[in-house]
C-alpha cells in the first residue's frame, strides 16, 4: 500500500496533517527530523584526495623511495650529481600524477543541472494561511498550492485538482502533459495520476496537495542519488595502466635487488651498487608512458570531435574501442525523428457521406495540439505530421475547441470536444487497441455499421499489417455529443464512438544507419534497440535497417517489469534483442545486467531519468540536439548530430587508439633495453657507466615523446572493424609485445649503444679496466655516442612500430606525416643535448663528430630490415595456418 | 535472554515521542505485532523540561496508535512515564519481559559520527532485549512491498534475524531481497577479477545461505544476490535502483577504532538510505 492508493481523508491521517496545513511549530520540528528539501551531493572522495592518490600508488611509492635515496646519497656523498637525479625523479612522479589525474578528471555537474529543475519558492498553507516559503523548507505533511507554470518542489499527493496538468518529462521522458486527479490509484507510485512529482512542471490548471517525500527521498532525488553514486568503475585502459605499472615496478625492484646483490658479491662499493640500483629502476620505468598515453587520448578525442562525437572524459576515447554492446534508442538516433503520414487505411473504401460527422482527416487536424507559428507547424512530431497531411488534403476546418482530455500513458489516447457548424463532436485519436475498446460503430464505405467481431478482426489485421511495415499506427474515432450530455469526465465522453480508420506514420531511418549497423555486425558488436514503440513497429524498423536478421527476442515493457533478473539475463544473452514499449527508467536495469555479465556497454539517452544509466554504462552517450543538460552532464560522450552512425565512427576511432597505444608502448619499451644493458655491463664488465641516469630521462621524457605521439595518431586500419571486441582478459602489455620489444628490437638498440660507446673509447685509446672520471671528455663523448645510438635506432624503430604485421611499405612511408615531425623534433632535441653547452651541462654530454652519427646508421637499417623480415615471416606463417585451417 | 522459538516475540514495545517519525516507527511495530500475534506496548517517556505542546503531540500519537491497534485486533497497552528515557525504557523492558523494542532514530543521531552518545546507541547497547532502530525517511510507502536485507559474510543470531525479517515481510505481504555486498576479488598483477552473478552465487557465504534457508522454511518469497562493491554504497544503489521500500540490516559490530579506519556501513546507510531503514540488534540466543 502506498500513499497513492489512499483516499484524501486517509492521506491526512497517514501524514498526520490537516487541510489547514501544519503549524509552524510542527513544520519546524519536521524540518529538523527530515532535513531540507534539496538535492544533496553524495559524499565522495574530495578532489584533493583523488589527486594525492596519484602519489601513493605502487609505482609512485617506488619512485619516491628512489628519489629519497638520491637525496640521502647527495647528503652523504655530495657532488655525485645525485641531487639532480633526486629532483628529476620527483619531477617524473609529479608529471605522471598530473597526467593521470587529467585523464581521470571529470567535472561532476549533472546534479547541478538537476537542482535547476527545482523551484526556489513555493506556496504552502500553514496554520490555515497561504504563505510563500523557500522550497527547501518544505516538509512531509505540508499542504502546497500548485498553479500554471509552477515547478513542483516535492513529491505531493494531490487533494484538490482544477484540471491540473503536469509535464512529467524529467521522470518519464514523455513530454505530453498529463492530467492529475485526486482519486485513489492502485498501482506503482510513478504511474499514479494523483501524484505531482518533484522536478516536474505544472503546465495548466491548479491544485493542492500534501507533501509526502522531500529532498533526496523524492523520485527526482532518487534519480539524483543514483546519478551521483553509480559509476562505471575504472575504464579498461585505467585497469591496464595499473597492471602495467605493477608489472614494471616488480621487474624494476627484482632487477634492482638482484644486481645490487651481484655488485656486492663482486666487490663493488655500496655507493656504486646503490647508484646502479637506482639506475636500474629509472631505466625500467617508462617515465614518458603516462604523458604519452594522455596526449594520445587527447588527440583521439580531437579526431572524434571532428566526427561529431564530443568526448568528456579522456579515458572514454579508448573505452569506446572496447564496447561490446550498444543499447540504443530508436527515435532520433536510428531514425530521423521526421514523422510523416505514409498510409491511411479504412475498413472498405473510406467513403464518407455528407452529414455523417467529421472525417478521419478532420479528426486528425482538430484532435491535435500543433500550432502554426510564422507559417511553420510546431508541436510534437507525430501531431505535426498528422496536421500537415490533413492540411494538404482538406485545408483548414472552422471549429471551436470546447474541451480536451490530454493523452496519458494509461489510456494511450487523447480526446477533444469540438463544435463544428453548430454540432458538437468528441474526437479521439490513440493507440488502436485502446480506441477499438471504446468504439461501438465503425464507418465502412460511407455507412455507419455496428462494430461487430468480424469488423473488429478486420480492423485488427489492418492494424497489424501496417505495423509490420514499420509504421507507427494511430486510430481515429468520433461521436456526436447530444445536447445536455455530461462531458465532464473522459469516461463520460470516450464511449460508443465511431471508428473512422487508421493512419500509419513513418519515421524514416537515417540513411547512414544500415551501413553503421553492418559495420557493428562485422566488428562483433551487439546492438540492443530500446524503444517506446510497439513490438511490430520496432521489429519492422529493425529489419529495415538490418538490425535483425532472424527471429529476435522481443521484450515488451510490461513483461520486462515482471521478469526476474535471471530471466532478463537469459534474454540478453540472445543474439538479437529488442525492447519495445519501454521507458527510459528501465535502461539502468538492462545496463546493470549486461555489465554484470562482463559486457562493455554503451548506452544512449537524452532525458533526466536516463542519467543513472548513462553514468553506469562504460560509455554513456547523450544526444547533443535532443538531450537535456542533465543527460549531457551525466554522459561520457555527446553526439553532436544525434546519429547512431557517429557512435560507430567513434568506436572505430577508439579501437584505433587502443591499437596505437600498443604501438607506442612497443616503441617506448624497446628503448628500455638499451637503457638497462649499459648498467649490466657496468656491473658485470667493470667498465665506466655507458649511459647516465639523466641521459635515460632524456630519452624517456624527451626524444621518445614526439615520435610516440605520432604513432598515437596513426589512422584506423580497415581491419580494425573486422575483428570482434577485444576480450577483457586481453592484456595491453602481453607476452608477444614484451618479447618483441625486450628480446628483438631492444637488443639491437643495445648493441648499437654499446658499439658507439666502445668505438669512441677505443678511438680515444682507452684501455680495458681503466676507470674514467665523470668529467673526462673521452668518457663524456663515449656516453654521448651511446645515447646517440639509441636515438638513431629509435628513428628506425618508430617506422617499425607503425604496425605489428604489415610492412611499412604497404602502409605507405608518408601516410602518417606526424612521424616525420616527431623524428625532426627528436633529432633537434638530440642536437641540443649533444652540441649546446646548456644541453651538455644538464645531460653530461660532449659534442661528437659526424662520423659517429654515420657509423650508427647501419644499426638503424639493421633494426628496420630485421623487423620487416620478422613481419614477413609472421604474415607467411599466418597465411599457412589459415590455409591449413581451410583445408 | 531466551531460546529462540517460532513465537519469539510475544511482547513488543514501541517508543513514541512528539516527533512524527516515532509514530511512523510505531506503525511498523504495530504491523509486526499483528504478524507475531504479540502484545504491543506503546510508550512515551516525558523527559524533564519537555514543553506542554510536545507532551500533547506525543499523547495524540499514542492515542492514534492505540485506536489503530484496537482496529487491528492487537492486544495493546499504552504507557506514559516521566524520567530519563533510556533508564525508564530499561525498567519497563525488565519489568514486562519485553522481547523487542522499536525506536526511531533522530536526525541528530545520524549527524553524529559513529552515532556516539546518541539515544539510539544507548538503547541498542543498554537494553537486555532485541532492538529495532527505525530510520523513517519516506512517508509515501506505507506498506513496504519490497524489503532489502543486506547480510554480512558472518553473522550471529541468524535464526532471529531470519524470523524478524520473515515476520516483517509477512506483516506487509512483502518480497524479501537478500543481498550480500562483498569485496571484489583482486590479484596483484591482474587487478580486479570479474565474476558473473552465477559465479558470485557460488561464493555465497555460509551464513547467508543459512539465512535464506530459514526464509524458505518460513515460506517467504525471496531472491538472493551477491555483488562486489563497497557495502553501504552498494546497498543504497541497490535500494534506489530497484525501488525497495524498506531495508532491514543488522546493527554495526565494529569498534570505534575499526569504524574510524574502515568506515561504518550502518552509519553511512543511516545517512544515505533512500527508503526507510530498520537496524536490528538481535539478542535472542539461537537454539
Amino acid at each position: 500500500m502506498k500513499i497513492n492508493s489512499l483516499t484524501v481523508k486517509e492521506v491526512f491521517h497517514s501524514l498526520v496533517t490537516l487541510e489547514e496545513g501544519l503549524t509552524e511549530d510542527e513544520a519546524k520540528r519536521r524540518l529538523k527530523e527530515f532535513g531540507y528539501n534539496e538535492i544533496e551531493e553524495v559524499k565522495k572522495k574530495p578532489l584533493t584526495f583523488r589527486f594525492l592518490g596519484q602519489f601513493t600508488h605502487f609505482l609512485a611509492v617506488l619512485l619516491w623511495i628512489a628519489a629519497l635515496l638520491s637525496f640521502l646519497s647527495e647528503y652523504l656523498h655530495p657532488g655525485e650529481g645525485m641531487l639532480t637525479l633526486g629532483f628529476a625523479i620527483t619531477a617524473v612522479i609529479f608529471i605522471n600524477a598530473i597526467f593521470t589525474f587529467v585523464q581521470e578528471y571529470r567535472a561532476e555537474k549533472a546534479l547541478e543541472e538537476m537542482k535547476r529543475l527545482l523551484p526556489f519558492y513555493v506556496k504552502v498553507i500553514r496554520e490555515g494561511k497561504e504563505r510563500e516559503i523557500y522550497a527547501k523548507e518544505v516538509v512531509p505533511g505540508d499542504v502546497i498550492l500548485l498553479s500554471e507554470g509552477d515547478k513542483v518542489s516535492a513529491d505531493t499527493r494531490l487533494i484538490e485538482s482544477n484540471d491540473i496538468k503536469v509535464n512529467n518529462a524529467p521522470l518519464t521522458g514523455e513530454s505530453e502533459p498529463v492530467t492529475r486527479v485526486i482519486e485513489p490509484f492502485t498501482g506503482e507510485l510513478i504511474n499514479s495520476s494523483n501524484i505531482a512529482f518533484a522536478g516536474t512542471t505544472v503546465v495548466s490548471g491548479s491544485g493542492k496537495g500534501v507533501v509526502f517525500a522531500t529532498g533526496m527521498r523524492t523520485e527526482f532525488g532518487r534519480i539524483a542519488h543514483l546519478t551521483g553514486t553509480v559509476t562505471s568503475g575504472l575504464s579498461p585502459l585505467q585497469k591496464e595502466i595499473i597492471k602495467i605499472t605493477r608489472v614494471i615496478a616488480a621487474i624494476a625492484t627484482v632487477m634492482g635487488v638482484i644486481f645490487f646483490a651481484t655488485g656486492h658479491f663482486i666487490g663493488r662499493t655500496f655507493w656504486e651498487n646503490f647508484l646502479f640500483a637506482v639506475g636500474i629502476i629509472v631505466a625500467n620505468v617508462p617515465e614518458g608512458l603516462l604523458p604519452t598515453v594522455t596526449l594520445s587520448l587527447a588527440m583521439g578525442s580531437q579526431r572524434m570531435a571532428k566526427r561529431m562525437a564530443l568526448i568528456k572524459t579522456l579515458t572514454s576515447v579508448e573505452t569506446l574501442g572496447s564496447v561490446s554492446v550498444i543499447c540504443t534508442d530508436k527515435t532520433g538516433t536510428l531514425t530521423q525523428n521526421k514523422m510523416a503520414v505514409k498510409r491511411i487505411a479504412y475498413i472498405g473504401e473510406g467513403i464518407k457521406t455528407e452529414g455523417q460527422g467529421p472525417s478521419l482527416l478532420t479528426v486528425a487536424l482538430l484532435c491535435n495540439n500543433t500550432k502554426e507559428v510564422e507559417g511553420n507547424l510546431k508541436g510534437e512530431p507525430t501531431e505535426v505530421a498528422l496536421s500537415r497531411a490533413a492540411l494538404e488534403s482538406i485545408g483548414h476546418v472552422e471549429s471551436r475547441r470546447i474541451k480536451e482530455f490530454p493523452f496519458d500513458s494509461d489510456r494511450k489516447r487523447m480526446s477533444t470536444i469540438n463544435s463544428i457548424n453548430g454540432s458538437i463532436y468528441v474526437m479521439t485519436k490513440g493507440a488502436p487497441e485502446n480506441i477499438f475498446t471504446i468504439c461501438s460503430h465503425c464507418l465502412r464505405d460511407g455507412e455507419i455499421l455496428y462494430f461487430d467481431e468480424a469488423l473488429r478482426d478486420k480492423s485488427v489485421s489492418l492494424y497489424h499489417s501496417m505495423m509490420d511495415e514499420g509504421l507507427r499506427v494511430l486510430a481515429f474515432a468520433y461521436r456526436e455529443v447530444k445536447s445536455g450530455e455530461d462531458i465532464k469526465s473522459k469516461e463520460d465522453v470516450e464511449r460508443d464512438m465511431v471508428f473512422l480508420g487508421l493512419v500509419g506514420l513513418e519515421d524514416p531511418p537515417r540513411p547512414e544507419v544500415p551501413e553503421a549497423i553492418k559495420k557493428c555486425r562485422e566488428a562483433g558488436i551487439k546492438i540492443i534497440m530500446i524503444t517506446g514503440d510497439g513490438s511490430r513497429t520496432a521489429l519492422a524498423i529493425a529489419r529495415e535497417i538490418g538490425l535483425v536478421k532472424g527471429n529476435p527476442s522481443i521484450v515488451e515493457g510490461s513483461d520486462f517489469l515482471r521478469m526476474s533478473d535471471d530471466e532478463l539475463r537469459m534474454v540478453l544473452s540472445k543474439e538479437e534483442v529488442i525492447f519495445s514499449r519501454m521507458t527510459p527508467k528501465h535502461k539502468l536495469r538492462v545496463v546493470n545486467i549486461l555489465k554484470e555479465e562482463g559486457e562493455r556497454v554503451a548506452v544512449t539517452g537524452d532525458g533526466v531519468n536516463d542519467a543513472p544509466a548513462l553514468k553506469r554504462a562504460d560509455i554513456g552517450i547523450a544526444m547533443g540536439i535532443a538531450g537535456t543538460d542533465v543527460a549531457k552532464e551525466a554522459a561520457d560522450m555527446i553526439l553532436l548530430d544525434d546519429n547512431f552512425a557517429t557512435i560507430v565512427n567513434a568506436i572505430e576511432e577508439g579501437r584505433a587508439v587502443y591499437e596505437n597505444i600498443r604501438k607506442f608502448i612497443s616503441y617506448i619499451f624497446s628503448s628500455n633495453i638499451p637503457e638497462i644493458v649499459p648498467y649490466l655491463t657496468y656491473v658485470l664488465l667493470r667498465i665506466p657507466l655507458p649511459l647516465t641516469i639523466m641521459q635515460i630521462l632524456a630519452v624517456d621524457l624527451g626524444t621518445d615523446m614526439f615520435p610516440a605521439l605520432a604513432l598515437g595518431a596513426e589512422k584506423p586500419s580497415p581491419a580494425v572493424m573486422k575483428i570482434p571486441p577485444r576480450s577483457p582478459r586481453e592484456r595491453l602489455l602481453n607476452p608477444p609485445l614484451l618479447t618483441r620489444a625486450y628480446l628483438f628490437l631492444g637488443p639491437i638498440e643495445a648493441a648499437a649503444g654499446l658499439f658507439g660507446y666502445f668505438y669512441v673509447l677505443n678511438k680515444g685509446s682507452w684501455q680495458w679496466g681503466e676507470m674514467l672520471t665523470s668529467n673526462n671528455i673521452l668518457y663524456l663523448q663515449a656516453t654521448t655516442a651511446c645515447l646517440t645510438a639509441i636515438i638513431v635506432t629509435q628513428i628506425a624503430n618508430v617506422f617499425a612500430c607503425r604496425s605489428f604485421k604489415e610492412s611499412v611499405f604497404r602502409l605507405g612511408i608518408f601516410t602518417n606525416r606526424l612521424i616525420f615531425a616527431g623524428i625532426a623534433f627528436e633529432i633537434l632535441l638530440q642536437l641540443f643535448i649533444v652540441y649546446h653547452p646548456f644541453g651538455n651541462k644538464i645531460f653530461s654530454t660532449h659534442p661528437i663528430s659526424v662520423e659517429i652519427w654515420l657509423i650508427l646508421i647501419p644499426f638503424a637499417l639493421l633494426l628496420f630490415s630485421a623487423e620487416e623480415l620478422r613481419k614477413l615471416m609472421v604474415r607467411k606463417t599466418e597465411k599457412r595456418v589459415n590455409a591449413q585451417g581451410l583445408l | 535472554m531466551r531460546d529462540l522459538g517460532l513465537s519469539v516475540y510475544t511482547k513488543i514495545f514501541a517508543a513514541v515521542n512528539e516527533h512524527l517519525n516515532s509514530e511512523i516507527s510505531a506503525r511498523y511495530a504495530l504491523n509486526f505485532a499483528r504478524a507475531c500475534g504479540a502484545k504491543l506496548y506503546i510508550c512515551f517517556i516525558a523527559e524533564k523540561g519537555m514543553s506542554r505542546s510536545s507532551f500533547d503531540r506525543a499523547e495524540d500519537a499514542i492515542k492514534r496508535l492505540f485506536i489503530k491497534a484496537e482496529e487491528m485486533d492487537i492486544q495493546v497497552e499504552s504507557i506514559i512515564e516521566t524520567g530519563e528515557l533510556v533508564k525508564e525504557i530499561h525498567k519497563i523492558v525488565r519489568h514486562e519481559g519485553i522481547d523487542i523494542v522499536f525506536a526511531s532514530t533522530r536526525r541528530e543521531d545520524i549527524e553524529r559520527r559513529f552515532y556516539a552518545g546518541t539515544i539510539a546507541r544507548s538503547l541498542s547497547l543498554a537494553l537486555p532485549c532485541s532492538v529495532a532502530l527505525v530510520r523513517v525517511v519516506h512517508m509515501g510507502r506505507i506498506h513496504p512491498r519490497n524489503i532489502l536485507v543486506p547480510i554480512k559474510a558472518k553473522i550471529d543470531h541468524i535464526k532471529e534475524r531470519a524470523y524478524f525479517t520473515a515476520k516483517m515481510a509477512e506483516s506487509f505481504g512483502s518480497k524479501v531481497f537478500v543481498f550480500h555486498a562483498t569485496k571484489p576479488i583482486t590479484k596483484f598483477f591482474h587487478g580486479e577479477i570479474h565474476l558473473t552473478p552465477v559465479e558470485w552465487e557460488k561464493r555465497l557465504p555460509k551464513d547467508t545461505s543459512i539465512f535464506m534457508e530459514y526464509l524458505r522454511k518460513y515460506q517467504i518469497e525471496f531472491e538472493g544476490r551477491v555483488l562486489p562493491g563497497t557495502t553501504a554504497r552498494s546497498i543504497t544503489i541497490e535500494a534506489a535502483s530497484k525501488k525497495h521500500d524498506l531495508i532491514i540490516m543488522g546493527a554495526s559490530e565494529r569498534s570505534l577504532l575499526s569504524s574510524i579506519f574502515k568506515g561504518n556501513p550502518v552509519e553511512e546507510l543511516l545517512r544515505e538510505t533512500p527508503c526507510d531503514l530498520i537496524v536490528l540488534k538481535p539478542r535472542h540466543e539461537d537454539k
